[in-house]
């Protein structure tokens, strides 16, 4: 059996110096954007006391639940034994904390007082769904980093197993807790529902693949490395797999609201074709990001071809924010049900318009930006890639 | 062990020495006139005045925090610490008798807060001069 | 200039350090001058609620209890702030029901829940209910991650979306944190009624003591049907209404 090599990329072509200078450049964007709603209030933004979460949350739990995906590669080699993921596990590890410390970046810069961060540090209300997500955020981040260290240390290999099925259940509770946020608040009907913390958790092994993929398939293609068919197919699949389990969860989170009559506002989502939440479930969350990547996999045109399983992957991360967006910003958009029977013709109860702002994308797409320079650099000054995964390396016993 | 006292309160003792130098310190309209006046403030019993004030510059973060956890938790009213008490009498006025935010610069809060390079908090949120007169 | 001699500085600096001693042991501070008195803790013997009867409630009293809030409390003049920006402590609700088209005019602000939602989300602990039932927000803790406005069941929270300045003297408000009806907890704690009680001159809102069975709102309520908005989510609101 041959022995997986890693090695560092080179890391000085104009390519990766460019590379990082874009993504430098929305970094910069992102603090500019920040520096404008801190300096101002958030009054600059589309934010207001109904939409209280808005485009940097749909960012920033996009990253944080594809981050907790993100570990899965590494779970499924080391938890469920499947050797051939074996290689991927160092690159899979270090998404996962690249994607969380963007995501977490957003998330602390949208606060109305990111200066007193350290009070969240400090003051901790165990009851609070919040607070058990800084621990578990706080947590992934050690777990991961000595999980890193087990799979690069050889003499520690033996302990990677054992650690990595800690990180896989701590994966799954972060993503539990992340999904409970939004699952535990009971006023609301357009989130109070516990399926949310599974939906996150199939949520994010789609979101997190489908990221894992683009970084897998861009670094080898960039770094001129062979990535064979055998393990880009298996991602592939898995990846069908993931979209559509998806899938399953949205409708029958949707069915068990159509069906409950006292969930009609949250019903109203999906068939109010005036509502851009509406067109963006179906035409965004449904068809962009899960019927048309569903396709692209599957379809036998598509055979074999890296560019639609790219395009399927890019698609299902859109799809993703997409989705999150409905959830998030949807879910605030439509009124509480204050008085069962009645109406409330005055002083509350509209469907609330969003509009982001720029400096919220901005800090959105900031996020992202530092995810991926994180990776960028990190596999530049550290032994993350297998210096070849052609199928022959990959897996020994495949037959032409 | 006894060296490191003596270093930690020779460094007490600077810093003490430094906070009395308030030579030109822009004490407040009301503070002035009570000093002018020859009374005491912030006199505590047992204890001279001077050492009084060391204490009292010295203490104040803690008298406040102390005493805000009390008042809004648990609905402790009045007593002698109160954050607008102090506004009322270290506020300054400017030329046309009208009140200056204390946080303003070289006022009275923001002298030795920018001196010593500590954010000033208070007054992202209170009221940063007295309550008019009613 | 005064010169501090070494002997007076010990015992200041010796006297300073006996008092982050006695703050830290948590006994107070009264030793230290015959200064005026601190007011005793609250305690839970005493729960403050309201009664609002939307029967005997007009429009333009809904509108005086706005009016008045917005007076004692200074929120509504935010300067940049634009539609649902603006704080809204206190609002004005119109109802229908939508089977006998019977409309009630209701004012809806912070219910002071006994078991709040804002509470339990609060990551910092900034969220806070008094032992006398009153539901407040720290500021000196609030990070401003408004998951207590996701979580509140009757929209009744701000952000401050802006600087302020010129801030009533006992009602500190900033850019950054939430801030909610205090119940005129300034004045509750003063033996005076909440502003917006006391704007209205009938007995369309009535304000007391829940526990105490002399209070007029204990009576009244023992007499009459009311209601708490959601009281499918058990909160015990402190906030009654009845004719809804």
């Amino acid at each position: 059996m041959s022995i997986i090599r890693y090695e560092q990329i080179q890391g000085k072509s104009l390519g990766f110096y460019a590379l990082v200078a874009g993504l430098g450049a929305f970094i910069l964007a992102a603090l500019g954007g920040v520096y404008f709603m801190e300096h101002n209030g958030h009054w600059v933004t589309g934010m207001n006391n109904r939409i209280v979460w808005g485009l940097p949350h749909v960012f920033a739990l996009f990253l944080i639940v594809a981050a907790s995906g993100a570990l899965n590669i590494a779970s499924i080699a080391s938890v469920f034994g499947k050797k051939i993921y074996k290689p991927l596990s160092r690159l899979s590890g270090l998404v996962a904390l690249a994607l969380l410390a963007g995501g977490l970046m957003i998330l602390v810069l949208d606060l109305g007082r990111p200066d007193r961060l350290i009070v969240a540090m400090t003051e901790y209300n165990f009851k609070s769904v919040f607070a058990w997500n800084i621990i578990l955020y706080n947590g992934f981040f050690v777990i991961v980093a000595v999980y890193l260290w087990m799979m690069f240390e050889r003499r520690l290999n033996k302990f990677s197993a054992k650690v990595g099925l800690i990180a896989f259940i701590w994966r799954l509770a972060l993503t539990t807790g992340t999904g409970s946020i939004f699952g535990l608040l009971v006023a609301r009907h357009t989130y109070d529902a516990m399926i949310m913390a599974p939906k996150f958790v199939v949520m994010s092994f789609s979101f997190g693949l489908a990221f894992f993929i683009l970084v897998l398939m861009s670094s080898y293609q960039w770094s001129n490395r062979p990535l064979g068919d055998v393990i880009v197919n298996r991602l592939r699949n898995l990846l069908g797999v993931f979209v559509a389990a998806t899938m399953y969860f949205v409708m029958v989170f949707h069915i068990g609201n159509i069906y409950l009559a006292e969930n009609n506002t949250v019903a109203m989502l999906l068939f109010d074709i005036d509502s851009i939440y509406t067109k963006l479930f179906w035409y965004g969350q449904i068809i962009l990001g899960g019927l048309i990547p569903m396709a692209l996999i599957y379809h036998p045109m598509f055979k074999g071809n890296r560019s639609a399983i790219g395009l399927a992957s890019l698609l299902v991360l859109v799809g993703g924010i997409i989705q999150m967006y409905v959830l998030i910003v949807g879910g605030q958009a439509y009124p509480m049900e204050l008085f069962p029977g009645k109406e409330v013709l005055e002083g509350y109860g509209t469907i609330v318009i969003y509009t982001p702002t720029l400096p919220e994308l901005m800090l959105g797409l900031g996020g992202v930006a530092v995810a991926i320079i994180a990776i960028t650099y990190l596999v530049k000054f550290l032994p993350f890639l297998p210096e070849s995964l052609a199928d022959e390396v990959a897996d020994p016993h495949h037959q032409k | 062990m006894q060296r490191l006292l003596i270093v930690f309160l020779s460094l007490m003792l600077g810093s003490a020495f430094a906070h009395t130098d308030h030579h030109g310190l822009n004490l407040g309209k009301k503070a002035t006139e009570l000093k002018d006046s020859g009374k005491k403030a912030h006199k505590r019993p047992n204890m001279s005045h001077t050492a009084s004030l060391i204490l009292q510059r010295k203490m104040h973060p803690d008298l406040l925090v102390h005493k805000r956890d009390k008042t809004l938790r648990q609905g402790v009213r009045g007593g002698s610490v109160q954050l607008k008490k102090c506004v009322e009498c270290h506020a300054s006025v400017d030329e046309h008798d009208e009140y200056i935010p204390i946080n303003a610069p070289d006022q009275f809060c923001s002298t030795c807060h920018q001196k010593v390079g500590v954010s000033l908090d208070c007054f992202s949120c209170h009221r940063t001069t007295p309550a008019e007169e009613i | 200039m005064k010169k501090l001699n070494r002997r007076e500085f010990i015992k200041g600096s010796a006297t300073s350090t006996i008092g982050v001693a006695t703050i830290a042991s948590g006994i107070s501070l009264t030793t230290f001058a015959a200064q005026p008195k601190e007011t005793n803790p609250v305690t839970n013997e005493k729960r403050w609620g309201m009664l609002i009867d939307t029967n005997q409630l007009t429009e333009e009293n809904i509108d005086d209890m706005v009016d008045a809030c917005q007076q004692e409390q200074g929120w509504g003049g935010e300067e940049h702030s634009t539609g649902h920006q603006q704080a809204g402590w206190i609002k004005k609700l119109k109802v229908r029901d939508t089977t006998t088209g019977r409309i009630s005019n209701l004012a809806l602000m912070c219910q002071h829940c006994e078991e709040p939602p804002c509470v339990d989300v609060c990551p910092t602990n900034a969220s806070m209910k008094r032992e006398d039932g009153i539901v407040l927000v720290d500021k000196h803790l609030c990070i401003g991650c408004r998951y207590c406005m996701m979580a509140c069941p009757y929209d009744a929270r701000s952000f401050v979306h802006e600087d302020l300045t010129n801030q009533k003297e006992h009602m500190p408000r900033g850019k950054g944190t939430v801030e909610s009806c205090t119940m005129c907890v300034h004045k509750v704690d003063k033996g005076e009624q909440p502003a917006c009680v006391a704007s209205v001159d009938s007995d369309a809102v009535i304000f007391g003591d829940l526990y105490d069975s002399s209070s007029k709102i204990n009576q009244t309520l023992k007499k009459i049907q009311s209601t708490q908005i959601r009281a499918d989510l058990n909160l015990n609101t402190a906030v009654r209404y009845s004719g809804v």
